[in-house]
């Protein structure tokens, strides 16, 4: 009975842009830049604390540009996982195969590329396969949640403990050792300003995502599906292929970031993947997309991944236990959580 | 009817039937270029089943459908809408989280695509094109969900104009369903404006409650009841009383409101508030309400009335000032609070907020009283149903039994429910937040005897209605509102009421 006046009328949101959209492609630019702002400003607020504190607390040594270095390339392969999990959660889904996923791929990585183990050695070959290998598993959960009706959360979770297993299976419980230097060099290297190379992939594919979000009909129809799965039906989208081709995405980003870890690595194994869906859930949570669907760019999942990497980087910096390291972590996504949560939307909590 | 060349929709013979019921019983139906149609019936008229029909939701059991003389049979809506026939839904089909541009553009983006992606630019300058239409200034980048009602109404007109246009019928019809029940009068004014403008490249079906309106608006009036077509009449000069009595079979006479059943209220006072005041809503006011009274509060949106119910039920707080119930001085700070000094509320929104609809009957009935159906520390099922039975025929509840779920009542049912509930539960002050909208006449009929039932018995009851005519026709005593003060207080005893035009410069 929280909502007596069905009938009032929200307040008209100041549209404070409108004047100087209309001034041009200047006007424009300046404006898309204040919304941009005006989006993530509360995760740029929270960046600017966790810098604050770091930074003050360690003397400034944690806002060194070598730390500042190590914390974006850091930030690179749970960004790339970030990127394609936030875009199930915007589906108004949850994807736990990501672990999974990672595994797997991360072993065919470990097993084709020049190792210790077999006599393979696909070189940039690699790329492809994991693309294809990631965005196959991500098709079947799509599949399987779709065709046969089941709650992504299941589907995924299913998905996951298949791959690890397999993961296990094909790599023998070992870790393969790779040998591949020219991989291990692009990987850990900074070939461009200084910049890591990782941290360039990580805003290519921001980049690429956020075309696809607001220029493409998919990206669009997964918003709107996020928003109101009958309505979206309704408005003639094909619901079922939108969501299985946003889980082949995801799990093509699943393979990519399981390629860059384990050469980064230096090592492959079916435990690569483990303890990964956390932060990435985590990092999407605090960017600001909302669990209940429909809310969150690709703008929030990196910068809640920097503000996460940021936060483990300040806490070993500043040798924070590690075990109340994981409690932090554990806070922050609650209160992340907390404050995105669309309450209206869920009604009453399951 | 006579086949007509120049008509863009004809239907004849049209019959569906669900299991045992029929609910369009050879119907004809003719749609003509620019006009606009009132299409008026009862709840189970057949109305929305024809139209769904119309744009291929349902597909019928016998009948023939011509679009602009030739013979059609659409499989899904989608289709319909390349051929120029769509609706727009009472219950809206905006996605919330998107902004103004994508939905109007939702799964018809392919127009836009520029070197493989989606040109934004064009998508803007078209969306702005198009709200032009309907006179609606908007950024195309607001999100929906913080539009008003009214706006989104107005973006779903115009999305859907577009869309018919979009794939070059020569005359689209519009079917709009119910579209003026989430508007205020201004609003109502503002979107038939925008109708006469579209009518002039479209024809409209218009369905709606309020035959005021469609009497106003429409250029001819097609009437239906229980899935036949009743008879059509030209909207100028149209009678809205013949018009009624048409729609319900049966005469309606001028007591509408049973006036003749008011009573004078007893003496004692239930409700006193004493300069209860919210800032930024409305301004101290007093005003009491005794054994068996009726108050209409009445006020535009934004008069505060809204807010001082709300206060009332604890759902927000009074900044200042004192209520007194049964002459005790109480504070409310919450729902459950209203409830234990004995205050109920009928909500706009039964469907959300005043109803369990997967519920049945009994449950919703006995909802607030289960601690009084126990028996031996636990809820017994015997009394549960002895307290719903009680009920649902003190109520006059229509329900097959009271293990039906209410989702499967109709409107007017499921409102007795409500109201059945909170007499259940003892209260006796009772907030009527617009216990009519959406109910057919006939129901309203009995909705409105029922209220004089519940003051006989010495209910107290604040109302707020859809029409200044209800509103007046009810009240013992009406208490009219405007930007957060009480301007005027009128007495409508039950044999000299007041003309709504006697009023009306108190609230606007």
């Amino acid at each position: 009975m929280d909502n007596v006046q069905a009938d009032a009328l929200p307040k008209r949101p100041q549209s404070y842009l409108t004047g100087l959209k209309e001034g041009g492609r200047a006007g424009w630019l300046l404006a898309q830049g204040l919304m941009f702002l005006g989006a993530v400003w509360g995760q740029l607020l929270s960046l600017a604390i966790v810098c604050l504190i770091f930074g003050i607390g360690s003397g400034g040594r944690f806002l060194s540009p070598d730390n500042i270095h190590a914390i974006v390339g850091l930030a690179g392969v749970p960004a790339l996982l970030c990127l394609g999990v936030h875009q199930i959660v915007v589906m108004g889904g949850m994807d736990l195969s990501l672990e999974g996923v990672v595994a797997i791929c991360g072993v065919v990585c470990g097993l084709l590329l020049k190792n210790n183990v077999n006599s393979m050695d696909v070189g940039f070959w690699i790329l492809p396969i994991v693309v294809a290998l990631g965005g196959a598993v991500g098709l079947l959960s799509g599949i399987i949640h779709t065709k046969l009706k089941m709650p992504s959360f299941i589907a995924t979770l299913g998905v996951q403990w298949v791959f690890f297993g397999f993961a296990i299976l094909i790599s023998g419980g070992r870790s393969i050792p790779i040998q591949d230097a020219r991989f291990q060099r692009l990987v850990t290297g900074s070939h461009i300003l200084g910049i890591p190379n990782l941290a360039l992939v990580g805003v290519f594919f921001w980049l690429v995502f956020e075309i696809f979000q607001s220029r493409t009909k998919t990206g669009i129809a997964m918003y709107a599906i996020g928003g109101d799965e009958t309505l979206a039906r309704q408005a003639g989208i094909n619901v079922n292929r939108v969501k299985v081709i946003v889980f082949a995405i995801c799990g093509v980003m699943y393979g990519i970031a399981a390629l860059f870890l384990v050469t980064r690595l230096n090592s492959a194994a079916a435990r690569v993947g483990n303890l990964l869906l956390f932060p990435a859930m985590t990092a999407a949570a605090v960017g600001g997309v909302s669990l209940t669907g429909g809310l969150g760019r690709a703008r929030n999942a990196v910068l809640g991944t920097v503000i996460i990497s940021a936060l483990n980087n300040g806490m070993v910096m500043m040798r924070v236990n590690p075990y109340l390291q994981e409690a932090v972590n554990g806070i922050v996504l609650i209160t992340a959580v907390a404050l995105t949560i669309d309450r209206k939307k869920l009604g009453f909590i399951k | 009817m006579t086949a007509n060349s120049t008509s863009v929709v004809m239907m004849r013979r049209m019959s569906k039937r669900f299991k045992n019921v029929v609910a369009l019983d050879r119907v004809d139906f003719e749609v003509r270029p620019q006009e606009i149609v009132g299409l008026v019936g009862e709840n189970g008229a057949g109305k929305s089943t024809l139209m769904k029909i119309l744009i291929g939701l349902y597909q019928p059991d016998d009948g023939e459908y011509l679009l602009n003389g030739r013979p059609i049979k659409f499989r899904t809506p989608q289709e319909a809408m390349r051929q120029g026939v769509g609706m727009v839904f009472q219950e809206g089909c905006m996605v919330q989280n998107l902004s103004v541009q994508d939905n109007v553009f939702l799964g018809h983006e392919d127009g836009f695509r520029r070197w493989r992606v989606l040109d934004r630019g064009a998508m803007r300058r078209e969306c702005k094109a198009i709200l032009d239409r309907v006179n609606l200034r908007l950024d195309p980048d607001t999100l929906v969900r913080e539009l008003p009602p009214a706006e989104r109404q107005m973006v779903e007109i115009a999305r859907l104009l577009w869309l018919l246009k979009r794939y070059g019928a020569p005359n689209p019809v519009m079917i709009l369903d119910e579209p003026t029940t989430v508007l205020q009068e201004k609003e109502v004014a503002t979107l038939f404006a925008a109708l006469r403008e579209i009518k002039k490249e479209a024809s409209i079906v218009l369905i709606s409650h309020r035959l005021e309106e469609v009497i106003e608006n429409s250029n001819r009036i097609v009437i239906f009841k229980d899935g036949k077509y009743v008879d059509q009449m030209p909207a100028a000069g149209a009678d809205i009383h013949r018009i009624e009595e048409l729609m319900v079979g049966r005469g309606m006479r001028g007591n509408h409101y049973s006036e003749d059943k008011q009573r004078i209220p007893a003496p004692n006072e239930r409700l006193r508030l004493e300069n209860v005041s919210k800032k930024g809503f409305f301004e101290p006011m007093s005003f009491s309400l005794r054994e068996g009274e009726i108050i209409s509060l009445v006020g535009l949106i934004g008069s505060g009335k809204e807010e001082l119910t709300k206060c009332l039920l604890g759902v927000a707080r009074f900044d200042g000032g004192r209520v007194f119930v049964e002459g005790k001085e109480r504070t409310i700070r919450s729902p459950s609070d209203a409830i234990r000094h004995g205050i109920g509320h009928v909500p706009i929104d039964r469907r959300q907020e005043g109803l369990a609809l997967d519920f049945n009957v009994a449950d919703n009935i006995n909802m607030l009283v289960l601690r009084r159906l126990k028996a031996h520390g636990l809820i017994s099922p015997r009394r549960e149903r002895e307290n719903a039975l009680h009920w649902v025929e003190d109520g006059r509840i229509k329900t097959p039994s009271v293990k039906t779920k209410c989702g499967n009542l109709s409107g007017g049912n499921q409102q007795k429910v409500v109201i059945s509930k909170w007499l259940s539960s003892g209260v006796n002050i009772l907030v009527l937040d617009h216990p009519t909208r959406g109910i057919d006449v006939g129901a309203k009929e009995e909705i409105f005897k029922r209220i004089r039932a519940l003051a006989d018995h010495g209910m107290s009851l604040i109302i707020m209605c859809d029409t200044l005519e209800e509103d007046i026709g009810l009240g013992n005593r009406m208490i009219i509102m405007k930007d957060g003060k009480v301007t005027r207080e009128v007495e409508c005893p039950g044999d000299a009421k007041p003309t709504p035009q006697d009023v009306i410069e108190a609230i606007v």
